[in-house]
């Protein structure tokens, strides 16, 4: 039934949508939309905080839940009227398993959460919609939230690893690992460092077209000496005869880059320019201009010196 | 002469430009009730049409000053007692219920406010569609714009409260870029937010600590340039690191993060991040125009995220700007940071130079 039919409701005036004579981008609503939305624009304008107010709100997110107003209204009828947030909570969950990627559900379960401030459910709640999408940033992004806001810092890395388990090549999972090791023990442990990165190469080993773990290699050396860690290159030039990929050849390239910033040897930048045309020719050919751009930058920064003031001839005379 | 086989092949690589106009006219007009979830961001639907016809020079097919009036009625602008200054600004349309009006004083409500990326998207249009913003009450923008932005240097969306990240800053340094006026913001607070969403494998995040992505790290790079800060902020390093990150991007068309499909609107948020960072001329252009034509609706025009989906306006727009930056013949040029035209852009300089001028003769 209507509202606009509904003796409760008549003291109230519905306030349509007011486009002006040339409204662009026009929806066509249908009546029973239309008259939803007519109610929550009264109920709006008088900001009534009632019983009617907040059941309205729940039919118009149903009909539109990426209407942040109508989210907002809603917050401020749950505290206006002391609403048990308990089931505030089941509301949202039912919401977000339907609508998992609406940025606007999931801010208002963070509000929920921050309001009751109880975050027992959320990681089971979360790993429950990874399951559906595993790669899910707006459920990533609140389980981040939750694990800094909240301290539970002390199962992740083993979700993490069971979630890898089930698929080494989700970045999602690498980026997750590399925030949480990151603000429990860190990196600069020569221990954990070394741990890290055999359990990279471990990875790789096993699934070795997998851009997400070389970057995470890379992401944990770069700033501490990728060529100084012991042991690494030889690794790396191991795995190249059996699990080659783009992906290796780009972090030998970058490993000889850093060796030369060290110490500029002839033998290194060679070695590093002609990574860059294997690349280029056979191996990540889709880059070529780009892998050929990096080799000639490497030997304009480590090459030898062509000064053209000096007239090379006459140093023989 | 061809055969019909031929021909049909031809047909197929072919960029149907006529039915993206209609697309986008459409698009303009009338959208079927299963389009409601955009009701409250229609602007930004409005800007990807507008701005897509400007790409494909059609922008004579609409009435522009219809058009700008309906922007103008989105203006949230103070009222009387100018008690609401902090949520001035544009809203996304009609959807609260404020009666239609062009000009102030604001109607005082409970819950009307402005939100950054319809200010963003409103300011653009209007600037496509060849207005010159004097109708625009710049101060209470800048005012609505300065009390979203929170102490860690993001930006939430609307002074009631929402997520904040860094597509926030984005629209933020866009508003300030066109209306040549940075009160607006805290720009190095902005910078140390962007500084802090770079990821350790150097693409951006939405903030510190959450996984790089080809749209948050547009919005970190073009926000830099339109601040003027990019050098400043990151290193050559950093700047190396980043265009590597970029550049992996590229599978055919572009992804978004790593192992994850392509999609059509990565063409844009990667391409113009490579343009910005100067190594865009270093991509397969063949693969990615092939990957970008390959989403095209041949039927209704548009392009899609994939093959054989239903194209949108966002997609269909930001395939275009794919197009554009790889020079396709026909399409105007984009600027990669502001993400308009380059005509366009060139009657902001002109506008500008215009209240420079006037500023200075002011007594």
């Amino acid at each position: 039934m209507f509202y606009r039919d509904r003796k409760e409701w008549a003291d109230l005036e519905p306030v349509p949508q007011d486009d002006g004579p040339n409204p662009v981008v026009k929806i066509a609503y249908s009546e029973k939309f239309s008259d939803v939305y007519d109610y929550f624009r009264a109920l709006l304008k008088k900001d009534e905080r009632s019983d009617r107010a907040f059941a309205l709100t729940a039919e118009a997110i149903e009909l539109n839940a990426a209407n942040y107003t109508v989210w907002h209204y809603r917050r401020v009828l749950l505290q206006a009227l002391q609403k048990d947030l308990r089931e505030e909570m089941r509301y949202i969950t039912d919401i977000i398993e339907e609508q998992p990627k609406n940025y606007q559900v999931w801010h208002h379960r963070r509000m929920v959460v921050e309001w009751l401030n109880d975050p027992s459910e959320e990681l089971e709640f979360i790993a429950d919609i990874l399951s559906q999408d595993a790669k899910n940033y707006h459920a990533w992004q609140h389980r981040q939230w939750v694990i800094q806001e909240y301290k539970l810092w002390d199962n992740e890395l083993e979700f993490v690893e069971k979630l890898l388990e089930e698929d080494v090549r989700n970045n999602s999972v690498w980026n997750q690992r590399h925030f949480v090791i990151s603000h429990t023990t860190g990196y600069s442990s020569p221990a954990i460092l070394d741990r890290e990165v055999q359990y990279c190469l471990n990875q790789i080993r096993k699934a070795p077209h997998n851009e997400s773990a070389w970057n995470y290699l890379k992401g944990i050396l770069q700033d501490r000496g990728m060529s100084s860690h012991p042991g690494l290159l030889e690794q790396v030039l191991e795995l190249k005869e059996t699990h080659c990929s783009p992906y290796l050849l780009a972090f030998l390239v970058d490993c000889y880059e850093d060796a030369l910033e060290n110490n500029n040897q002839k033998e290194t930048l060679n070695r590093a320019l002609e990574v860059c045309e294997y690349l280029a020719q056979e191996k990540d050919t889709i880059r070529k201009e780009y892998w050929l751009f990096l080799q000639r930058s490497l030997e304009s920064r480590f090459g030898p010196s062509f000064d053209p003031t000096v007239n090379y001839c006459a140093v023989y005379y | 002469m061809l055969s019909p086989l031929q021909l049909e092949e031809f047909e197929q690589i072919d960029f149907l430009r006529d039915r993206h106009v209609r697309f986008f006219q459409r698009t303009l007009q009338v959208l079927p009730e299963r389009y409601a979830s955009l009701e409250t961001t229609r602007l930004t639907v409005m800007f990807f049409a507008v701005s897509g016809l400007d790409v494909l020079d059609a922008l004579d097919v609409i009435d522009r000053n219809n058009m700008i009036e309906w922007i103008y009625s989105l203006q949230v602008l103070p009222t009387e007692d100018q008690s609401n200054l902090s949520r001035c600004g544009f809203r996304g349309s009609s959807h609260i219920g404020i009666p239609y009006s062009v000009k102030g004083p604001g109607v005082l409500h409970p819950y009307d406010s402005g939100h950054v990326a319809m200010t963003y998207t409103g300011l653009t249009s209007l600037l496509i569609l060849g207005d010159d913003l004097s109708r625009v009450n710049k101060q209470a923008c800048l005012a609505g714009l300065k009390a979203l932005q929170l102490e860690d240097g993001s930006f939430c969306a609307v002074p009631e409260g929402s997520e904040n990240d860094i597509r926030f800053i984005y629209c933020a340094a866009c508003i300030c870029y066109m209306l040549d006026d940075w009160s607006g913001m805290d720009i190095q607070k902005a910078i140390e937010y962007i500084r802090g969403s770079m990821s350790y494998d150097n693409g951006f995040g939405q903030g510190a600590g959450l996984e790089s992505h080809g749209g948050w790290t547009f919005c970190a790079i073009a926000s830099l340039c339109l601040m003027g800060r990019l050098e400043e902020a990151l290193s050559q390093r950093e700047l190396d690191r980043i265009r590597r990150w970029c550049i992996m991007r590229q599978q055919s068309g572009f992804h978004g993060r790593p192992n994850k499909p392509v999609d059509t609107c990565y063409s844009f948020w990667v391409g113009a991040t490579l343009e910005l960072l100067d190594v865009f001329q270093y991509t397969n252009y063949e693969k990615n125009r092939n990957y970008i034509l390959s989403t095209q609706d041949r039927l209704v025009g548009g392009f899609a995220k994939w093959p054989d989906s239903h194209p949108d306006p966002l997609h269909a727009y930001l395939g275009l700007c794919g197009l554009s930056l790889i020079g396709e013949p026909n399409l105007r040029k984009v600027h990669p940071a502001l993400n308009i035209t380059q005509r366009a852009f060139q009657h902001l300089q002109q506008l500008q130079q215009t209240w420079r001028d006037n500023a200075g003769t002011c007594t």
